[in-house]
């Protein structure tokens, strides 16, 4: 309950909360007062001087800016009075005399604050006649953004933006008086990876989005509230659409999920909605070696379903595969997996970071705990680049709580500035990290002692040994026994590949002994990474999580469903390529995933299947190789969910609808692909071959006429999301309780038992092969959707294989030459960009470049995100090429 | 491989680690970067930049904001007149005239020898002494004021010294005390000064030869009343005193330094001092005086500020200009180190204090406190908010008391003397003396030590020998530029806080400028709103666009294109400008305009009469723009 207390406001009273700022307390009744530089969301600054009123100060009544006023017992304002409102005439009659007011072709034009005050408080004419002072028009100061110096009102919410939570201040006032420019260091333009929050702080057409500007009147647009679906943070957006077309995305306020900002790549990377090059027809090929032909629905979705039930007939269920993405919607995960399990009765599903990662289905316990932690552990993640936003509420922790970032990262990332430590290490070092970590707290006699009640205590002290902590370590031990409140993030880097069950191990026992394994948090990368394991997109767990062995589990998804479900689990992503590869995989699905962009393996793989059928947006590497294409629509265009990093479900609405294109939501195209399933096969596994009916039994639980409705099914079918809805869900969204992923076994909680370590042997051909392959996400990558937009070619990272200057040095390589790098299974060229990030020893090569560079040399997709490989100078030579 | 060498690097580092944060020593390594190079390239601001861990935008804003950071290589030499009023009143525009014909050269341009760069130059504290130049040599810390160039052979002469010592290396320049060039019949010693005959206090030393050094301070009985006080008496037995004696704040406002220790919330520490020495109100030129001569006096007043406040860092804030003052600073400071007055344990107090000098860089606004603390800590000069008062939270956060160099001087005459003593001159509310700089159209301008109940007839005519040409006078402005003018008619008014009120005007910081009849209240109103406009922060809007709007106006009106309307707009315009600014920057920047207005608007009519006989409107260019233009960016205009 508030502490409320009694103001006047133009005589009379009114009981508002202590301490508040008089621009909000005057809110809360009905008091609009204009402002411009104050933001609820930026600290009081008082420059723009709109927001005055009166107050009686010692009986005289003054002028005061209500924005940096918190209201006490007793204090009385005047607002309406002729003193008050002349004296925000006259400001605006300032803020006017230098405005070029070219409101005409300005973006922000009938959406902007100085419009709408001038036509509220405005003093209807200006007595300026001098000229005007010239200031630089159209004038980028990053790729996305661009600046017109004339309409600046030098509010500074962007430079205070960036200042406070950023922490980049790349944007300054220079100059003075009224010179004073918004300008940045030349050759230094703003990348902070929000930037483009600035736009939507802009009180005026100043700041404008580079993708969108000129291409949108804001009360032209038809706009949906919608979410981002570029990283798992799900941070809430509006879609501005116009004729069929994406015009604009911005920022949607959801104080739990992303207070009210996005980040650079949901608000500026949309292009791929509207792009030409979409997929707007099904596509058939029929026969091996010949062309994709154009075809209906009709004939391409019976075909799908003819092949794929003909070979489960034939072949077995197991030679039919399918692979999902973790950025397919909830209905569409789920209706995936169905279709698989329901009716080709194979468990062969599972997405790229599926099974092959240990995650934590518990995810975050809420985003904004981040910001309450004293001491945040990232380990293996960086969300500078991987949820930016979530990143900028980590450095306000650091910066307006005083907490400590503890780092344990290959590469030496940019929150490493903040006070902590970080500890890098290369790939494969991750366990040993660990164990280093808990033979340090295992020094502390409260740790010893605490430990000593849990099971597994005296093994793993056996096992850790007793080698000596080094400076680092030691500081990180400190660090964490003195904070009162630390969280641990980690993310899939450190839980896939090899050896992530004995880094997931290593990290448990670590969190385990530090007393903080319930604030041990799995950092999902995609937009829906936790919905897809939730819906059950994987090989050995159902929707709800249930085990396959689990009968009563899958007893209850047989009942709903009406069919028997196979009780072996399936193969995983990489098991699948490797059946295809090996031809015990016969027919493959892939609904968003393209194995062939990741490499050589992938695509001699998908050549191998005798059908293939991709669903998709382009054209991929994947489709190029298909027998039958089936075109998808984006995630703008249909109705789907989508759970984020902290279990949140929430909706995206559809937004637009290209009335040229066919392509249809994967709801749909299940739906009505399982329709057109043949009784033969659904019908074999379930009942035995009886009769061949043109509809199967189990088709007939397939009439789903919204996606509304498949969630209504889900909700059912997972016991987390039990009574959600579609309107329920509401605009924000609602997160499924922590506790009911407690009792799974990846679930950080689920058992308080230290682990002995695992023995290694130390890693071999370490001459052969000196380097530490270091691959990781970054924000702006060459991934499918970011390509469909020149803006890539100006934001993306560099295509280039980083390395330390001093590596550099020793092997004579300068930056920008171009080096052939190999591993065990593949040999990439790429030009050299020198790094101090970048640790000695390693070279760091991000995900998704033009040729999938770090996939090549990793081989397997789920690998893992290091290897072993050596550089040489100078292009590939024929007689060195592999594979 | 840097473009600064090693001894920069060295010097930036010993600067930052002389503040408790490091970003403090920002403008000090700037200004040693351009000892090096001459000017701060942006190549320099991306290596301090990094030294500092900031991002270069935070450099180039910085740079941005100060004056004396140049970001284009001048000559060899670059010349600075000051052109404000105090100056212009005694023929800064002749000199200004006379330096252009001499070297062929507009401001902003460079000989094409290259060994001059001319520009003009907000006051300088020289206005006393005006007109003046200040000459900065290029790559070496020198800086000097050459002062009463009068006549065109003064300008000679100090040209014909400059050329002279053109190759000569830094260390043997001559010291940059103040020199009035090719003229020994005329005053080469400190200011014009004088006293009433008992309030000979503060500048009652500085006519003695090596007044400066502290041997010829000892020798006076100088530190006896620092270490008596810190050994037999208590904190509060010198807050008392003070409070007692009523001491106002000299810097402007006025308000009571005792009641502003008081506010010093109980038990926080660190706290700090920060003594403004940021003497920028043109016509002010007092702290000057005790700086130069007789910087240990004001170091005493410190340790008992000090020691009153329990202040353990103490930094001078001495302005950019003040080049010579601050030498003569960091040299006090040195030698009261040396015998232990300024460190650890002081007179065997178990108190520590640290002194730190820091120049600024050329920023009017940075004598408002606030705009000073954020100078101080390495930003831009922008004023803050208050609440929270600086002396809850000032300096890095930290409960900070901000006093005017006087205001401290001053503390040292109470302390030795006591409350009674102070209060037998001036009046119940402003009691004690004060220093007055007069300056202007007077026979002996100077700084003058007089109790506060003096009228302003006495200081102008027994003190100052009265008018130029024995003139009538026209207008009075009696504390500093900011403040109205008084007319004529108010000579008899006593020097107080309360009578200056109540005659309209404000005593503000006792800087007294007379104009005479004849002078152009165009021009001089052009001139004044000039230099606000040219020192406004940029921060607000109504100072920010407001002063921009009166310069072009009056500007308008000072080529014949100005209407009689145009007055009133004026007059509007200063209203605003003064309830709704940030700052007291605002009400500043236009009460001079407004009363020269009120005053003397019969002037102002006749200029527009004269110039604009028919009344004619101004013809504007238009350019609108309405082409939804995306193509490329238009060529980067630099403002």
């Amino acid at each position: 309950m508030p502490d409320l207390i009694t103001i006047t406001i133009d005589d009379v009273e009114y009981k508002v909360p202590n301490g508040m700022l008089l621009t909000d307390a005057a809110k809360l009744i009905n008091i609009d007062i204009p402002v411009f530089c104050s933001h609820p969301k930026l600290d009081p600054l008082g420059a723009c001087r709109m927001c005055l009123v009166e107050q009686d100060v010692r009986g005289r009544w003054m002028i005061v800016t209500a924005c940096t006023i918190r209201v006490a017992e007793g204090m009385k304002f005047r607002y309406a009075s002729p003193a008050a409102t002349q004296a925000r005439e006259d400001t605006l009659e300032f803020l006017l005399i230098n405005h070029p007011l070219d409101c005409p072709i300005c973006d922000k034009g009938g959406e902007c604050p100085l419009q709408d005050q001038t036509l509220k408080h405005g003093p209807g004419v200006s007595q300026f006649q001098e000229i005007k002072n010239h200031k630089a028009k159209r004038y980028p100061i990053s790729d996305l953004i661009m600046l017109d110096q004339e309409r600046c009102i030098i509010c500074w919410r962007c430079i205070r933006y960036l200042e406070e939570w950023e922490d980049k201040p790349q944007l300054g006032l220079f100059h003075r008086g009224d010179r004073s420019v918004i300008d940045f260091f030349p050759g230094q333009p703003v990348d902070a990876k929000t930037s483009g929050n600035i736009i939507e702080l802009c009180p005026v057409g100043a700041l404008t989005n580079r993708v969108s500007r000129f291409r949108y009147r804001p009360w032209d647009t038809k706009n949906i509230d919608s979410i981002c679906v570029h990283c798992s943070q799900g941070c809430n957006v509006r879609l501005d659409g116009r004729i069929h077309q994406l015009r604009r995305v911005v920022a949607r306020e959801n104080m739990a999920v992303n207070d009210e900002w996005i980040c650079d790549k949901g608000r500026f990377i949309h292009a791929f909605a509207d792009a030409p090059e979409r997929l707007t027809t099904p596509l058939i090929r029929d026969h091996k070696g010949g062309e994709l032909r154009e075809a209906g629905w009709e004939e391409a979705l019976a075909l799908v379903a003819q092949r794929l039930a003909f070979t489960a007939d034939v072949q077995g269920p197991a030679a039919v595969g399918a692979l999902g993405s973790a950025k397919l919607s909830n209905e569409a995960a789920y209706l995936l997996q169905k279709l698989m399990r329901g009716l080709v009765g194979s468990n062969n599903v599972d997405h790229r970071g599926g099974a092959a990662v240990l995650a934590d289905p518990r995810g975050l316990s809420a985003i904004r705990d981040v910001e309450q932690a004293d001491l945040i552990v990232l380990a293996g993640v960086d969300p500078a680049e991987e949820q930016p936003v979530l990143a900028t509420f980590i450095r306000r922790a650091v910066r307006r709580r005083g907490a400590k970032l503890l780092i344990l990262h290959p590469r030496q990332i940019e929150d490493t500035r903040y006070p902590g430590a970080y500890l890098p290490y290369k790939p494969g070092q991750e366990a040993a990290l660990f164990e280093g970590l808990s033979r340090g707290l295992l020094q502390e006699a409260r740790v010893k002692e605490r430990a000593a009640r849990l099971a597994g205590f005296a093994d793993l002290v056996d096992g850790l040994g007793n080698a000596a902590v080094d400076a680092a370590g030691a500081e990180a031990v400190r660090l964490m026994l003195s904070a009162q409140r630390p969280m641990i993030l980690y993310g899939p880097a450190l839980v896939s590949g090899r050896a992530a069950a004995a880094n997931r191990a290593s990290l448990m026992n670590f969190a385990l002994l530090a007393g903080c394994v319930e604030r041990t948090f799995y950092l999902a990368p995609e937009a829906n990474s936790v919905g897809a394991r939730d819906m059950g997109l994987l090989p050995a767990s159902l929707p709800g999580h249930a085990a396959i062995g689990d009968a009563p589990g899958r007893e209850r998804l047989e009942r709903l469903w009406g069919v028997k479900l196979p009780t072996q689990p399936g193969l995983g992503y990489d098991e699948m390529l490797e059946a295809a590869a090996a031809g015990r995989l016969r027919a493959l699905y892939l609904v968003g995933s393209d194995p062939a962009s990741q490499g050589p393996a992938g695509q001699a793989a998908l050549q191998k299947v005798d059908f293939l059928v991709v669903q998709e947006l382009f054209l991929t590497e994947s489709a190029k190789l298909a027998d039958v294409v089936l075109p998808a629509v984006s995630w703008a265009e249909t109705d789907g969910t989508f759970t984020n990093l902290e279990r949140r479900v929430q909706r995206a609405a559809q937004a637009i609808a290209n009335p040229h294109s066919q392509a249809a939501p994967d709801w749909l195209i299940f739906t009505e692909m399982a329709k057109l399933w043949p009784a033969v096969a659904g019908e074999a596994k379930a009942e035995g071959k009886k009769s061949k009916r043109k509809s199967s039994g189990a088709a007939r639980q397939w009439g789903y006429g919204s996606a509304a409705e498949v969630l209504d099914e889900i909700t059912r079918a997972a016991p987390m999301y039990d009574k959600l809805s579609w309107d329920a869900l509401g605009d924000e969204g609602t997160q499924w309780p922590l506790a009911d992923a407690a009792g799974s076994p990846l679930s950080a909680v689920a058992s308080r038992r230290l682990t002995p370590p695992e023995r290694r042997s130390v890693a071999p051909g370490r001459d052969e092969y000196p380097y530490a392959l270091v691959a990781g996400q970054v924000l702006f990558d060459y991934g499918t959707l970011m390509r469909q937009t020149e803006v890539t070619e100006r934001v993306a990272a560099p295509v280039a294989v980083s390395i330390n200057p001093a590596d550099a040095a020793r092997e004579k390589l300068a930056a920008g030459q171009p080096v052939s790098i190999s591993s065990a299974v593949g040999q990439v060229v790429l030009p050299v960009r020198l790094d101090e990030t970048v640790q000695p020893g390693t070279l760091w090569i991000p995900y998704s470049l033009p040729g999938a560079p770090a996939e090549t040399l990793l081989g397997s997709v789920s690998a893992g995100s290091g290897a072993r490989v050596r550089i040489a100078p100078g292009a590939l030579s024929s007689s060195e090429k592999v594979g | 491989m840097t473009l600064l060498t090693d001894a920069t690097h060295n010097k930036i580092r010993e600067l930052m680690a002389r503040y408790p944060q490091p970003r403090s020593a920002l403008g000090p390594a700037l200004e040693a970067v351009q000892q090096q190079l001459g000017y701060v390239s942006e190549a320099a601001m991306v290596e301090v930049a990094r030294l500092f861990d900031l991002d270069a935008a935070e450099v180039r804003a910085f740079v941005g904001f100060y004056h004396m950071l140049r970001q284009e290589p001048p000559g060899a030499y670059h010349l600075e007149v000051c052109t404000n009023v105090p100056c212009l009143l005694r023929g800064a525009g002749q000199c200004a005239d006379q330096l252009k014909q001499k070297l062929g050269i507009d401001y902003h341009e460079t000989t094409p020898d290259g060994l001059f760069t001319l520009g003009e130059m907000e006051c300088l504290g020289s206005c006393g002494t005006g007109p003046m130049v200040a000459v900065t040599k290029k790559q070496a810390n020198w800086m000097r004021y050459y002062e009463q160039l009068e006549a065109p052979e003064h300008i000679d002469a100090m040209l014909d010294e400059l050329r002279q010592l053109a190759d000569v290396p830094a260390a043997q320049l001559p010291a940059p005390e103040r020199v009035a060039p090719g003229a020994a019949d005329r005053s080469t010693g400190p200011y014009h000064h004088g006293h009433h005959p008992e309030t000979n206090n503060m500048l009652a030393r500085i006519d003695q030869p090596e007044s400066h050094t502290i041997a010829s301070y000892e020798a006076d009985g100088g530190y006896a009343l620092a270490r008596e006080t810190l050994q037999g008496k208590t904190p509060a037995d010198v807050l008392e005193t003070v409070k007692a004696a009523g001491l106002r704040g000299r810097g402007g406002a006025g308000f009571p330094a005792g009641m502003k220790w008081s506010f010093l919330p109980a038990g926080v520490y660190p706290r700090y001092l920060v003594v403004n020495a940021d003497e920028s109100e043109p016509g002010t030129f007092k702290d000057r005086l005790i700086i130069e001569y007789d910087p240990h006096q004001l170091i005493e007043g410190i340790i008992l500020a000090s020691y009153a406040t329990e202040a353990s860092h103490a930094f001078i804030y001495i302005r950019g200009e003040y080049f010579f003052g601050a030498q003569r600073l960091e040299q006090a400071v040195a030698e009261a180190r040396a015998k232990g007055y300024v460190g650890k344990d002081i007179f065997g107090s178990k108190k520590d204090l640290e002194i730190t000098v820091h120049r600024g860089a050329g920023a009017y606004i940075c004598g408002e406190e606030t705009a000073l603390l954020s100078s101080l800590e390495g930003y831009r000069g922008h004023p803050r908010l208050k609440p929270p008062f600086p002396a809850v939270e000032g300096l890095y956060s930290k409960p900070t008391i901000v006093n005017n160099v006087e205001t401290i001087a001053q503390v040292v005459h109470i302390v030795r003397h006591g409350a009674a003593w102070y209060r037998q001159w001036g009046t119940e509310r402003s009691p004690g003396f004060a220093l007055y700089a007069l300056s202007g159209q007077v026979k002996k301008p100077g700084v003058y030590e007089l109790p506060y109940n003096t009228t302003l007839r006495q200081l102008i005519f027994d003190y100052g020998g009265g008018v130029i040409d024995d003139r009538p006078i026209k207008s009075i402005i009696p504390g500093g530029l900011s403040m109205p003018h008084l007319a004529a008619d108010k000579l008899d008014v006593s020097m107080d806080f309360e009578s200056i009120v109540a005659a309209g005007s404000s005593l503000g910081s006792c800087g007294i400028m007379v104009i005479c009849e004849g002078a152009n209240m165009v021009e001089l109103a052009l001139r004044t709103i000039s230099f606000y406009r040219e020192e406004s922060c940029g921060k607000c809007t109504p100072c920010r666009e407001g002063t921009g709007w009166l310069k072009k106006i009056l500007e308008r009106i000072e080529r014949g294109e100005g209407q009689l309307g145009d007055l009133d707009t004026i007059e509007r315009l200063t209203w605003p400008i003064e309830r709704q600014s940030f700052c007291p920057f605002g009400p500043a920047s236009v009460w001079g305009v407004r009363s020269l207005l009120k005053l003397f608007r019969v002037d102002f009519e006749t200029y527009i009469q004269q110039t604009n006989p028919s009344g004619q409107a101004p013809v504007l260019p238009v350019r609108p723009i309405y082409r939804p233009d995306t193509g490329e960016p238009a060529p980067q205009v630099r403002v």
